[in-house]
């Protein structure tokens, strides 16, 4: 379970906040709060009752903390302006305003830490709380160090964390130092550097690092869940006395991690469009106010051959569940509706095992499960640790059907032995594998030869690699290696791109925007951080050291890219012929077909055009084709010959894309989109527009799809709505 | 579509995230008709040989067979798709008899016996009829005194395909004849034949060719469907269509040999991508077509029916969106926010756009790994197959088979950022290469040689599962249980998948198979994926209960020196505070107040409550009070973090 949270951060707002130092070109606060921000959108997006903060801002104007209150002295010009309590939007919206630096300097930071003590002391008691002060500061303004030591016991006593980040503070492990520090800047940072060494748990460091790290990707963590405690079974130990039975849990080992989804919303109604969100207006708030989500509501209809359009609403109320089977709708009532599923009974069984050499990584189906021995059963321990020994020591895999609890769909696992050789885990890991359904048997031909129609091996083609290409693929192969490309700590080769390092680029992108939109609703979005593109392409390093290899590789492999327009007309180089090479066109010849029958449109189409030597000719098969598409419109019985419509479409826009007479086709279509929309064709035809033509991108022909044509993207766009 | 080209969309249309392309396509559905030949020959019975593993079906029973397997097949597999039985060299002529249509005139000696359509369970019925009981009513399978004119079965083939499927992706012909010459040296039939299949082919229609050959008799694809046959157009370049002759040997009956033979046809080959550069290193690109060879098969959703007519129908249903006020929303006023901290963030739509914008779809190569660098555990979802294309890079087959070659020779994958669609999420994927399926090494004979994209978990992915389970040597009961991992071997040594069928799946659709035609419904499922207890109680029963004995001896140890060590450390340990607090006062579960229950939380006090107490504060909560105690208490602890 996440450990209960509760932080205090203490922010310095002091006028000195508002300069820019080190050639920055935002405040100390801005560039401090990047971090703040940052921390608190973070709790803000877990929405936990649990993860609570407060905020006491430093050197305010004002002075307002409880210790003052009391009449203590030294708590001058520290303000609360936030009590603990778990963080929502509009907190975070109310922070935000009073985020602003003072004109005053007054403040003492070891105080305000004093201050954001008693808060948490107060806040968790002595419940069981992950306790955390955050401070940052420029340390510009006097800090007294009297009491130190009562503060850092207190903080000791407490159990709570200090962490001081300080605004160009000199930290020689990052490897920062300020040239131009001021002397008063030097003691405090000093002050705050002993208070912080007093502390059992405390660090101090500079925000140039913390803003840094920020890029970093955090992983949610999930705590593991148990997906099954139940026996492992060798055997039916209800039937024979020797069967095995191993009480084993299992867990998942890795889980798909989602990028967070966004829900449909509409901007409530009453309230002003998204412009006024835009405005830099103070009292117009971004976020949720403004908008509500969206609900789905289902209607259903059936055919009703008497209904007007064919078809008629019915009431929710009178459905029952059921099925298809092929085009057959199979009624099954309620109280039958568990009949189709199979009866099974929670289980996880061996069905046998397989060596490691007859199994590849590329069949698994999914996500990988771990498999433990029940704790403090020694009978498991021992018997899973044989299990896993043994199938290590003879290289195998067993393979097993698991149910996960009773009634659950059987799943085939593959279970592998983990024997705690590199790591202190000993444990079964399994992988889903499919069943005979889940595998399409498709046929390629093979790679290392090449069959003629004539049924002989040819070893040596175009379409096979040389010697010299097969050397030069080895050579880059092994020079671009990666097993040790990257360095470790010690400065010893490490394996580059380990899964540890793979963040997801999509989540951590959507979220990082998420917060920065929250914190700072004007900012544009910042483009993607660069640790979450380091994968997208090969180290520059690796393809230096790799740069003769690769040249080979480029030189022996002789890619010729097919220019665009070669790839739109293939196939109208040659006639295509039967695998006997029979010449059908010639056959054809003998009774050269001009004329277009509706049933066989459109192969005649295709091979007047084949054939065509004149514009003539091929204006004459446009023109009999567009009559065919307007007479199966016309004659279609509601939506009966739409899709034949529309195929015979697709086909003359294909092919007089292909002859470059796109506008024989712009001109049928706006023709025919009168007619439609005018309803000459025998009624209420627009189905057929909306859904066939423009749904099936069977628009006008543009000038990205042909040079000649003189359609712009727009114009289409415009003729399409 | 009969499988969704996007297994990351998420059921809730409205939260979904990848929103699918692939209105590019023509509806990428499928058209099967069976052109099935109704000759004496295929009437033939096979000659009775007595020996127990003869041929006892017809060539055309065979056929038949076939055509029933399939249509089970295609309505669980590929429910969208179509199929249709044509007969030709029948007796009777029969097309449809719809109004518009031709009369059976108008196509002699062809009879469309199923005509192409999703099957339907009338359908199914009528050829169960056929197939199992001979039930020939109408006296289909008489064959006629004159051989059919071919171009008239193809002719028929257009028309049918011409007017029930019209724009689907794909459409094939599967003709199943033992007749190499059906017009011997008829040169004007044999022409008009030709120019039939030569409008098939335009029309975009694939003729599959089954041919069967009798016994001693090979079938001469030359005399006559070598003008008939062409390549297939989105076939790979070198692969001369391999037309397969099925025939009754080789330990092999007429039926597995046809069977296989369609089999390996039964779903076309759909690209998942096309044209996909693949980018070796900078400067060499060479294009690929990505394929899904593994997808898993699960039973359709269920639907709404609607029983108030005389016949059960489907309900359509749509959905509108609706603002919090129920009034309905036009599509342009919907926009897209994120929901964070209690409110939504909103992103313009071309800001919503950029944040997905992490790359242009493509895979590009970072380096190779030895194969043995992937964690076992590194497995998230399944692969996707790829094959070089030469569309675009002119020598992508040779590159992309000297690679294949290395990658299998060293041992090695390659690791590589993959962006399968425009506007699809990253991943990393490792490539690795699969076996020539005739490789007696190969791992997987099931299926084809290439490269596969096999997605790596992000590190986001990876649970930290902290459990203690620490390493113990191996010892005796290692031995004993090598003798009975030995002896219990898969057949082959291998896991085929082909012989384990779902059985969920395959239960799911045998009820309503059953309760579409009317039949009984199945009181029990053969399943092969249940062990062979049988055989493995005869096989290692004696090895099975000696390991039993010794593990039963050792635990006894074990525990036994854990017991010892257990008490020294607790007569070390000052006695523990918490026994001697008072017993917590009997409350019953669900009297406890929330802020009692906090309370007990805190101090961690929750598991002193008794088990009957947790479920029922449990259940008063509306929280599932199924488990053991431990489950309960983190349960209860779940609540109340959550909710007080």
């Amino acid at each position: 379970m996440a450990d209960k949270e509760a932080t205090v951060y203490v922010v310095d707002l002091g006028e000195s906040m508002a300069d820019c130092h080190n050639g920055r070109d935002e405040s100390d606060l801005d560039f401090g709060m990047r971090y703040v921000w940052d921390k608190i959108s973070t709790t803000v997006a877990a929405s936990r009752k649990t993860w609570t903060l407060g905020v006491v801002a430093l050197n305010t104007d004002e002075t307002d903390n409880a210790q003052d209150c009391e009449g203590l002295e030294g708590y001058e010009n520290i303000s609360v302006l936030q009590e603990i309590g778990p963080m929502t939007m509009s907190e975070l919206r109310d922070l935000r305003s009073l985020i602003q630096p003072s004109h005053s300097h007054g403040g003492d930071a070891v105080s305000a830490i004093v201050v954001a003590l008693s808060m948490i002391e107060a806040f968790t008691k002595k419940l069981k709380y992950n306790r955390k002060i955050i401070l940052v500061t420029n340390a510009e303004s006097p800090i007294d160090d009297e009491s130190l030591e009562d503060v850092a016991n207190r903080l000791n006593d407490s159990n709570i964390e200090l962490i001081v980040i300080g605004i160009d503070f000199d930290d020689p492990d990052y490897g920062f130092k300020e040239e131009d520090k001021s002397k008063a800047k030097r003691k405090n940072e000093k002050i705050l550097r002993k208070l912080v060494d007093q502390c059992n748990n405390g660090v101090f460091g500079t925000m140039a690092q913390a803003v840094e790290e920020l890029a970093i990707p955090r992983i949610k963590p999930v705590r593991p869940f148990k997906a099954y405690d139940g026996p492992l079974t060798l055997g039916d130990p209800s039937k024979y006395e020797s069967a095995l039975s191993i009480h084993v849990e299992r867990y998942f080992k890795t889980k798909r991690a989602m990028p967070p989804a966004a829900s449909t919303v509409v901007i409530n109604p009453g309230r002003g469009g998204p412009s006024q969100s835009e405005t830099l207006d103070e009292d117009t708030e971004m976020g949720g106010t403004e908008f509500s989500g969206v609900k789905q509501m289902r209607t259903y209809r059936v055919d009703d051959p008497e209904a007007p359009g064919g078809k008629r609403d019915v009431d929710p109320e009178e459905l029952e569940k059921g099925y298809m089977y092929g085009r057959t709708v199979v009624h099954i009532s309620d109280s039958d509706m568990a009949i189709t599923k199979l009866n099974t009974k929670k289980s996880f069984t061996i069905l046998g095992f397989v060596p490691f050499s007859s199994y590849s990584q590329f069949i698994n189906m999914g996500e990988t499960g771990i498999i433990v021995a029940q704790k403090h059963n020694e009978e498991a321990e021992l018997g899973l640790s044989a299990l896993i020994h043994a199938l290590h020591e003879l290289e195998s895999y067993a393979v097993a059907r698991y149910v996960q609890k009773d009634d659950s769909q059987p799943q085939i696992f593959l279970l592998k032995p983990n024997p705690a050789i590199e790591d202190d885990f000993e444990c079964l890991y399994d992988v889903p594998l499919p069943f005979a359904e889940d595998v399409r048997s498709y046929q390629f031909p093979p790679l290392d030869k090449v069959l003629t129609v004539t049924g002989s091996v040819i070893k040596e083609h175009r379409l096979l690699p040389s010697e010299d290409l097969k050397q030069a693929m080895s050579d880059f192969v092994d020079a671009m290696d990666l097993s040790g490309f990257d360095v470790d700590d010690e400065g010893k080769p490490a394996e580059y791109a380990p899964i540890d390092d793979l963040y997801n680029p999509t989540i951590h992108r959507i979220n990082q925007a998420i917060r920065a939109r929250a914190v700072n609703p004007e900012a544009p979005i910042a483009p993607p951080a660069e640790i979450l593109l380091r994968y997208s392409k090969p180290p520059e390093k690796l393809i230096q050291k790799a740069k003769s290899e690769i040249e080979a590789l480029v030189d022996a492999a002789e890619i010729k890219k097919v220019p665009a327009k070669a790839q739109g007309r293939r196939g109208r180089k040659e006639p295509v012929k039967p695998l006997s090479g029979l010449d059908v066109d010639a056959l054809l010849g003998e009774r050269k077909r001009t004329t277009i029958s509706i049933d066989n449109a459109i192969p005649e189409f295709k091979q007047i055009l084949a054939t065509a030597e004149d514009d003539a000719t091929v204006e004459s098969a446009a023109k009999q084709m567009g009559e065919i598409v307007r007479k199966l419109i016309q004659d279609s019985f509601a939506d009966l010959f739409y899709a034949r419509a529309a195929e015979n479409l697709r086909v003359m826009r294909e092919e007089l894309i292909n002859l470059e007479e796109p506008a024989m086709y712009n001109k049928f279509l706006t023709g025919l989109k009168k007619s439609i929309l005018r309803g000459e064709l025998n009624g209420d035809r627009r189905e057929m527009w909306f859904k066939h033509i423009i749904g099936g991108h069977l628009s006008l022909i543009t000038q990205d799809e042909s040079e000649v044509s003189e359609v712009t993207a727009e114009e289409a766009k415009a003729f399409a709505t | 579509m009969a499988w969704g080209g996007d297994d990351d969309r998420r059921p809730e249309a409205d939260e979904g995230q990848e929103e699918l392309d692939e209105t590019d396509y023509k509806t990428q559905k499928d058209a099967v008709l069976f052109a099935i030949d109704v000759s004496a020959s295929m009437l033939q019975q096979p000659p009775a040989t007595g020996k127990k593993k003869a041929d006892t079906d017809s060539a055309i029973a065979a056929a038949l067979k076939c055509a029933y397997q399939f249509m089970q097949q295609r309505i669980i597999a590929q429910p969208k798709d179509m199929m249709g039985i044509l007969f030709f060299g029948t007796e009777k002529s029969k097309f449809r008899d719809e109004a518009g249509g031709r009369s059976g005139t108008g196509y002699p000696h062809c009879y469309l016996f199923t005509d192409l359509d999703v099957p339907g369970g009338d359908d199914v019925k009528r050829l169960k009829a056929l197939v199992e009981e001979g039930e020939d009513a109408d006296e289909v399978l008489v064959p006629s005194k004159e051989p059919a004119s071919m171009a008239n079965v193809l002719f028929c083939a257009n028309q049918v395909f011409t007017t029930n499927a019209a724009n689907f992706g794909s459409r094939r012909l599967f003709i199943i004849t033992d007749r190499d010459d059906p017009h011997g040296n008829d040169r004007n039939a044999k022409s008009s034949a030709a120019v039939r299949a030569k409008d098939l082919y335009d029309l975009g229609v694939v003729i599959e060719l089954f041919p069967i050959s009798h016994a001693g008799k090979t079938f001469d694809v030359s005399k006559f469907y070598d003008d008939i046959i062409y390549r297939d157009p989105a076939a790979e370049v070198g692969s001369p269509d391999e037309v397969k002759t099925s025939k009754a040997g080789d330990g092999l009956s007429l039926l597995n040999s046809l069977i296989s033979n369609i089999n390996s046809k039964q779903t076309p080959k759909r690209a998942y991508f096309a044209n996909l550069h693949f980018e070796l290193a900078p400067g060499l690109t060479i294009s690929v077509k990505g394929y899904m060879p593994l997808h898993r098969q699960a039973p359709a959703r269920s639907c709404w029916v609607w029983t108030g007519g005389e016949k059960a129908q489907l309900a359509q249903s749509e959905t509108i969106k609706v603002d919090s006020a129920t009034r309905t929303v036009d599509k342009s006023e919907v926009k897209k926010a994120y929901k964070f901290g209690g409110e939504y963030i909103y992103f313009k739509p071309e800001e919503a756009a950029s944040l997905k914008q992490l790359g242009d779809k493509g895979l590009r190569l970072i380096g190779f790994k030895p194969r043995s660098m992937l964690p076992m555990w590194a497995s998230v979802k399944k692969s996707t197959f790829i094959f070089p294309s030469e569309e675009h890079y002119v020598g992508s087959t040779r590159v992309f088979s000297a690679l294949w070659q290395k990658l299998l020779e060293s041992d090695k994958v390659g690791i590589a950022w993959f962006v399968a669609r425009v506007n699809a999420n990253p991943i990393m994927v490792a490539i690795i290469p699969s076996r020539n399926p005739d490789d007696e090494t190969s791992e997987t004979p099931y299926l084809p040689a290439g490269l596969w994209l096999y997605p790596l978990p992000f590190a986001d992915d990876v649970r930290n599962v902290d459990l203690s389970a620490p390493p113990r040597p191996a010892d005796e009961l290692t031995d004993k249980m090598r003798e009975i991992v030995q002896n219990l071997q898969l057949p082959k040594a291998m896991y085929n998948p082909l012989k384990y069928p779902n059985p969920s799946l395959q239960w799911h659709y045998k009820i309503l198979q059953a309760m579409a035609l009317e039949e009984n419904v199945p009181d029990q499922l053969d399943d092969p994926t249940i062990p062979k207890y049988k055989q493995i109680h005869k096989r290692v029963d004696g090895y099975l209960a000696e390991w039993k004995e010794i593990l039963a001896h050792k635990a006894q140890g074990l525990m036994e020196s854990r017991a010892v060590k257990r008490e020294a450390e607790e007569e070390d340990d000052e006695p523990p505070t918490k026994r001697a607090k008072p017993a917590a006062k009997k409350a019953a579960g669900s009297a406890m107040s929330n802020a009692e229950l906090k309370a007990a939380y805190e101090k961690d006090t929750l598991k002193k409550m008794t088990v009957a107490e947790l479920k029922d504060v449990l259940a008063s909560k509306g929280v599932s009070a199924v488990g053991k105690k431990a489950e309960l208490v983190e349960k209860l602890g779940e609540w109340i973090e959550e909710n007080v």
